[in-house]
């Protein structure tokens, strides 16, 4: 029968990340597919599954990926995927490369992501074109009154601080325990920023209360790349240990927050559940963690969701640098997307992260003897969400 | 209660199905749809009631009166129009009738607000076609 286990992710691969607006997305895109396949010791002659979008250019192939990939690569696929989990989609990708994988349906898939270049909308460099456009993403019920990503996220940290006594100071924890990482990652972003204090979050620019603009991801452009196989090749291969899939699972819950039954959990729970289970693994078993935070808010609903804490207790959960590397659950440890890189489908770096923490090949940020990671991404304002538990084979 | 108002933020795309929400708001008084079959109320608009299923709803007014369920004040606002307005509050508010509905709570300075307040929705004519619905702390 077929299992999680027999894929596994054989390369991984990110580009510089920060202002790329001078080169052209496909040139990052193809830079990451290159790289990544090149870290797994296979080449574009390989691949016969992909996952996601083409490199942008035009006409249809947006519409029609799997059909502009193969024109780009020279030879046609035998699997295309589209997930649709917003900044998660393509690490989501993940869960359904190794389902075709482990059933025969593809050999090599590949999962890319990059954004570069002018474009319009929130992938430019525009910020203030960044930041209209996000703000009519939702329906008129919300972006009338002023909404933005922000705002979003500000209204559940707000609820959550009055529900269940959550402070900003603990919030503040997250931003600090993640920039650590980046200051030990060459590729973040804010790696050269230098450390941070909870003072410096709590003094730092109000965006919508009680969100300041360090509880906030960082917006940039960059690129990264996964590649997956069967385990037995990535064996055969032997550039790398195998990581692979103990636990998929996903939770699509809700749209728009006038009808989410509630703003302090959603559907991160089912997919945590469904992943843990299926993984036969416990919660306190994770060495290492990695989770979609947009917002400090983000990692502790989260946390909570995918049961590392009882509901309302991650405030306390948080506290002591608990996510630090070093600390109770190292979480975010190359920085995530508020210090490292917020870039296109930019959970893909999550996932890339936890790969290199399972490799032992995480350097200065190496988790010491790290065997179990969980992956939780969030798309949109934790609308859909997918949970993976990893595992050094 | 209403008032003449210039409004140069965004304007609503009002897709099909909705138009009825979009009437009620122009006649200062706000209908939501309610499930023919099990009564209860829904917002935003949709076809299907997401409790029992029922395809069959009708639109029916609501008090305007609810509770402050959770809310922000924006400070780092999208564009220009709401920069000039900023800062401002952005309430999602319980209505007596169940559903919640987000709107900027007006009227009030952000420091006075807090989860619970007693708001009530207050209307404004934006333009010869168009009204908007906003919250205003509900008088004792």
């Amino acid at each position: 029968m077929a299992a999680l286990q027999d894929a596994a992710i054989a390369g991984v691969a990110m580009s510089q990340q920060g202002d790329l607006s001078d080169r052209t997305q496909a040139s990052v895109y193809w830079e990451c597919v290159l790289a990544a396949l090149d870290d797994a010791g296979l080449t574009l002659a390989d691949v016969d599954g992909w996952i996601g979008p083409a490199p942008e250019g035009p006409g249809l192939r947006g519409t029609l990926p799997g059909g502009a990939i193969a024109d780009d690569i020279g030879h046609p696929l035998r699997f295309h995927a589209t997930s649709a989990i917003g900044a998660s989609s393509q690490s989501a990708g993940v869960g359904l490369a190794a389902m075709a994988i482990a059933h025969g349906m593809a050999e090599v898939v590949v999962i890319p992501t990059a954004s570069a270049g002018r474009a319009a909308g929130y992938a430019g460099s525009d910020r203030a074109a960044a930041v209209e456009y996000m703000a009519r993403l939702g329906s008129p019920y919300e972006y009338l009154w002023g909404t933005t990503r922000v705002a979003d996220y500000a209204v559940l940290a707000r609820r959550h601080m009055h529900l269940y006594g959550t402070t900003e100071e603990q919030l503040a924890e997250i931003a600090v325990a993640e920039r650590y990482g980046a200051t030990l990652n060459p590729l973040a972003v804010m790696g050269p920023r230098g450390e941070i204090t909870i003072d410096d979050v709590m003094s730092s620019r109000m965006m919508a209360d009680p969100l300041k603009l360090l509880d906030c991801c960082i917006i940039n452009q960059g690129g990264g790349c996964i590649v997956m196989a069967r385990t037995s090749r990535v064996e055969e291969l032997g550039r790398h240990r195998p990581v692979v899939l103990l636990g998929w699972g996903e939770g699509h819950g809700y749209l728009d927050p006038n009808r989410a039954p509630e703003l302090t959990s959603f559907a991160g729970r089912l997919a945590a559940d469904t992943a843990f289970g299926l993984a036969g693994v416990r919660r306190d078993e994770i060495d290492v963690a990695g989770v979609s935070d947009h917002f400090t808010i983000n990692v502790l609903i989260e946390l909570e969701d995918a049961g590392f804490c009882e509901k309302g207790e991650g405030g306390a959960f948080v506290e002591g640098q608990a996510l630090r590397i070093g600390g109770r659950l190292p979480t975010n440890t190359d920085g995530g997307f508020l210090s490292s890189s917020h870039a296109a489908s930019c959970g893909l770096y999550t996932m890339i992260e936890l790969v290199r923490q399972l490799r032992h090949e995480a350097g200065p940020r190496q988790v010491a003897d790290a065997q179990l990671a969980y992956a939780h991404g969030v798309g949109g304002v934790s609308h859909t969400q997918y949970a993976a538990v990893l595992a050094r084979a | 209660m209403s008032t003449e108002t210039t409004w140069e933020g965004f304007t609503p795309d009002i897709t099909p199905g909705h138009e009825p929400f979009w009437a009620s708001v122009r006649e200062h008084r706000i209908a939501l749809q309610r499930c023919d079959r099990c009564g209860t109320f829904r917002f935003i608009p949709s076809p299907l009631c997401p409790r029992c299923w029922s395809q069959e709803a009708t639109w029916t007014p609501v008090s305007g009166r609810g509770e402050v369920y959770t809310y922000t004040v924006v400070h780092r606002a999208p564009t220009p129009a709401y920069q000039a307005m900023a800062p401002y509050v952005i309430a999602h508010v319980t209505l007596e009738e169940g559903p919640r509905m987000i709107s900027q709570l007006v009227d009030v300075p952000p420091e006075e607000v807090r989860i619970g307040l007693p708001v009530e929705l207050t209307y404004r004519d934006v333009s010869p076609e168009l009204s908007l619905y906003f919250f205003t702390p509900r008088r004792p």
